[in-house]
């Protein structure tokens, strides 16, 4: 067998070569877990397959979806459930615990905008997240600054993500618990009349579904956001 | 305040964030390969006996933060406090983690 190509091969993606304490560290919390027998190898491997195909994507695809389709839209506000089955999430049946996640009990719900109202999502308790339609949380939502000032001062916050909304637009915080996950349909811009599903699809971004940036024709993907430090951390 | 973990505070303090790794090399993947894994050990043992329910580990989180590792970005100080939390609820101990971590950096970087 011959191990010569005649094809053109890409150079290897850039890697970490190199271990770090972090890396040991997880493994070796990890791996004393299963020994003391708090959970299996196998029970780690379900979720940790599951959590690989979470992603932001099925949600753009609702939000494309509705656009497009009025009765789609309305399934969406009324029933969640069975509107996120139309871009394969099943919020229900598909978690290795097979009745939702510990962490993302099931109802979840559609924040409709509209020119005079933007909704955007926090979790001032904890980190509440949709992931089984979003995927993991960015850390900036994870951050005690960004859920104690969203609350109190709104307007402010999503200026810094460089989303400066009229003072007629109402800002509507969303304050997610366990039980019940938001995901903000934002409104549909300006310069898309034609396009696609695919092609609405790309524009609604992790931000967009979140509620701190609006969708632009031009914008594909989420800025790296700063982390702001909390004055006076969250329980403190 | 929750008492300080020598061995993680040195961690903390020697060990190399994601960004650094990422900035050395030129890798643009904005979560250390690890993180996924993290999650489902904190989802794992959120399940089934729930050794550590969410809600808890995510206030230990920002309280052990706070007070220990404040400066160290995430996921790195998720890690550091799912650690912490675990010695501080006598699941595991500093001795074992220090001794387990041993064996597995050897592992990881034979050749």
């Amino acid at each position: 067998m011959s191990n010569s190509h005649d094809h053109d091969h890409r150079p290897p993606a850039p890697m970490v070569d190199e271990v770090s304490d972090f890396e040991v560290l997880e493994v070796a919390v990890r791996e004393l877990c299963i020994e003391k027998g708090l959970f299996t190898q196998d029970d780690h491997n379900e979720w940790t397959e599951y959590m690989h195909t979470l992603g932001p994507l099925p949600a753009s695809r609702l939000v494309a979806k509705a656009w497009l389709d009025e009765d789609y839209k309305q399934l969406c506000i009324d029933d969640p459930v069975k509107a996120s089955l139309d871009v394969g999430i099943d919020w229900i049946n598909t978690m290795p615990t097979k009745f939702g996640t510990p962490s993302d009990y099931c109802n979840p719900r559609i924040l409709v905008d509209t020119p005079t109202l933007k909704h955007v999502v926090v979790c001032t308790l904890c980190s509440c997240y949709p992931r089984p339609i979003l995927g993991q949380s960015p850390e900036w939502y994870r951050t005690p600054n960004y859920r104690r000032r969203l609350v109190r001062w709104p307007r402010q916050v999503l200026s810094e993500f460089g989303l400066q909304l009229p003072e007629d637009v109402e800002i509507r915080v969303a304050d997610s618990n366990q039980k019940t996950r938001y995901v903000v349909m934002p409104t549909r811009p300006e310069g898309t009349e034609g396009w696609s599903e695919d092609q609405l699809a790309e524009i609604v971004t992790r931000d967009c579904l979140i509620g701190v940036a609006m969708p632009r024709v031009d914008r594909k993907a989420d800025d790296k956001r700063p982390i702001h430090r909390a004055v006076h951390p969250f329980g403190h | 305040m929750s008492k300080p973990i020598p061995l993680l505070e040195q961690i903390g303090k020697d060990g190399r964030v994601w960004a650094d790794l990422c900035e050395e090399y030129g890798v643009d993947n904005p979560d250390p390969p690890w993180r996924i894994t993290l999650e489902s050990t904190c989802e794992v043992l959120n399940e089934g006996a729930c050794v550590l329910p969410s809600l808890e580990r995510r206030d230990e989180e920002d309280d052990i933060v706070e007070d220990h590792y404040k400066h160290i970005p995430h996921p790195e100080r998720q890690l550091l406090a799912l650690a912490h939390t675990m010695i501080l609820r006598g699941v595991i101990t500093e001795e074992d983690l220090a001794q387990h971590m041993k064996v597995i950096e050897a592992r990881l970087n034979a050749v």
